[in-house]
């Protein structure tokens, strides 16, 4: 197993500039959409089958009246206990040597647990081919010894590549720096391992909580019930057996069997 | 800020069907195993039933996918804990299980009665399986309601008893046969497969809370309080209750049950989903 690789984006050095998205969308060969009007600059509302790389762009009202323009180049986020992963049937959704989530083309039938299994919302189908679709980490390029387009084309380098031990201390630095600074709500968001989904591959530094970003502040792995919703189906099915051994076994105009 | 996975109507179907066939069939060996020679027609009628609505289900999950051609890739893995993985498994599993018995049902030597019983009481397993095991899918997806239902696959089970009981008790009435005992046990067995699917609906509601919103309160309500819980449980079970000895009426609560089980997986699976 080779060392993780990862993506840090750093809220606080985006400019907004979409160079991800686009050259996301480039290097994919994902097709052009009608933007949709959201009241921002952003171009959709989420993540859709032609859209990997989202810079979203959000007002905060802060306590001191004023507007905080907080911008997130958001993404696939290659959680360490991925849904879509534990939903696919056909394997099509594996995790690579990297630690990195890729979604296989070829092997993909288009049933569509995988979208719903996202805590995040992130996997998309696509009703051309009929297959799911996601950000790869650009699976092709990494194989290859490249990073991902987006961290390559990021001109600030808001959001940075490399392992993700190095990349996590330099975040923690990041963010002991700008609380240094003043700004009091910057925080990271899937760094720790220990944290929620075993940690986010693709992790992030915010300035503000989670849900302001439309973020689950505490997301966890869907299906973490199976068992226990296992158990309580088999108890449904002992009361209903043991019912319908009464009605069979019961009084009848008299018993025996031939 | 999820996304749901559009399973619609082909969908709702399915769910609807694959109860009624695990549950006639489970019914079906219960009958064969522990109730009298007079109850042969119940399990010969339940084997039956759950065979071509097993490839009708199967038809409707290969139509659903999104590439029909690749249905097959289900079987390149086998992930235990995946509910989708081992329904793939299990339905097909469950297919011959349901072949074999209908096959079975057709003659009359002492071996193959014998071999039918034993291996019904297998084949049940999976037919409980099929009609519980969509359940779990959904309640362990992100979605809100379905994710938070932890007791959705036990409700579907007690619901693939209850649609696949009154099934088999409708079509023994069409077909003359039910001036027997076996179709008074079998609409026994409804009452209480009704019972406890009604006990396990205000439980999963109770569990719930707030989360029930969807169904209890949003586009679909009406639906669910009339069509399920009036019209698919409450008014069936009063009827048989107040019309004992008619059997007219107690198929016009079959009927009722059916229509109940339908709109359960409607209003579950569209109530989520725009």
């Amino acid at each position: 197993m080779a060392r993780t690789l990862a993506m840090f984006t750093d809220t606080s050095l985006c400019i907004g500039c979409r160079a991800c998205q686009v050259a996301c969308k480039q290097w994919n060969e994902l097709g052009m959409e009608v933007p949709q009007w959201t009241g921002t600059y952003q171009n959709q509302p989420h993540f859709t089958d032609q859209t990997y790389r989202l810079v979203r762009f959000v007002e905060e009202a802060r306590p001191t009246g004023e507007l905080a323009w907080l911008l997130m180049s958001d993404v696939c986020k290659h959680c360490v206990q991925a849904g879509c992963l534990e939903a696919c049937p056909t394997g099509a959704i594996y995790r690579t040597q990297y630690g990195t989530v890729d979604l296989n083309q070829e092997a993909c039938n288009g049933c569509r647990y995988c979208v719903s299994s996202c805590p995040f919302g992130v996997v998309a189908f696509d009703k051309g081919p009929g297959t799911a679709k996601k950000c790869t980490f650009c699976n092709d390029r990494i194989q290859n010894g490249l990073g991902p387009a987006c961290a390559k084309a990021c001109p600030t380098d808001s959001i940075q590549f490399g392992f993700r031990e190095d990349l996590v201390a330099k975040a923690q630095k990041r963010v002991e720096a700008l609380k240094g600074m003043g700004v009091r709500d910057a925080q990271l968001y899937g760094a720790d391992p220990r944290g929620f989904l075993g940690g986010l591959n693709a992790f992030f530094l915010l300035l503000s909580k989670p849900s302001t970003y439309n973020l689950p502040d505490s997301p966890k792995l869907p299906q973490r019930n199976v068992v226990a919703d296992s158990l309580l189906s088999i108890g449904s099915g002992v009361l209903v057996g043991l019912g319908a051994l009464l009605a069979f076994r019961g009084r009848g105009q008299g018993g025996g069997d031939a | 800020m999820l996304k749901a996975p559009q399973w619609e109507m082909l969908i709702v179907w399915y769910f609807f069907l694959g109860g009624i066939a695990g549950g006639a069939y489970f019914t079906a060996a219960i009958a064969d195993n522990f109730g009298s020679a007079r109850d042969r027609a119940v399990a010969k009628v339940g084997y039956l039933l759950s065979l071509p609505l097993t490839a009708a289900c199967g038809i409707l999950l290969i139509v659903d996918l999104g590439v029909p051609t690749r249905f097959l890739h289900m079987l390149g893995a086998f992930k235990f804990w995946d509910p989708m993985s081992i329904g793939a498994w299990g339905i097909g599993i469950f297919g011959l299980f349901s072949l074999g018995s209908s096959v079975l049902s057709f003659s009359t030597s002492a071996q193959a009665l014998a071999l039918r019983r034993k291996g019904s009481l297998v084949g049940s397993i999976f037919g409980f399986f099929l009609a519980a095991y969509t359940g779990v899918l959904l309640s362990n997806t992100a979605l809100p309601f379905w994710g938070d239902a932890r007791l959705m696959g036990a409700l579907f089970l007690a619901s693939g008893a209850s649609t696949g009981m009154a099934a088999i008790s409708l079509l023994m009435w069409l077909g003359g046969a039910s001036s027997g005992e076996g179709w008074d046990k079998v609409k026994r067995a409804d009452r209480y497969s009704m019972i406890i699917e009604l006990v396990l609906l205000a439980v999963f509601l109770g569990l719930l809370g707030s989360a029930a919103q969807p169904i209890t309160s949003g586009r679909v309500a009406p639906l669910f309080w009339g069509g399920l819980v009036g019209v698919g449980l409450v008014i069936p079970l009063l009827l048989e209750v107040v019309g004992q000895r008619v059997r007219a009426v107690a198929a016009v609560s079959a009927v009722l049950v059916l229509v109940g089980g339908f709109v359960l997986r409607y209003v579950v699976l569209m109530s989520v989903q725009t």
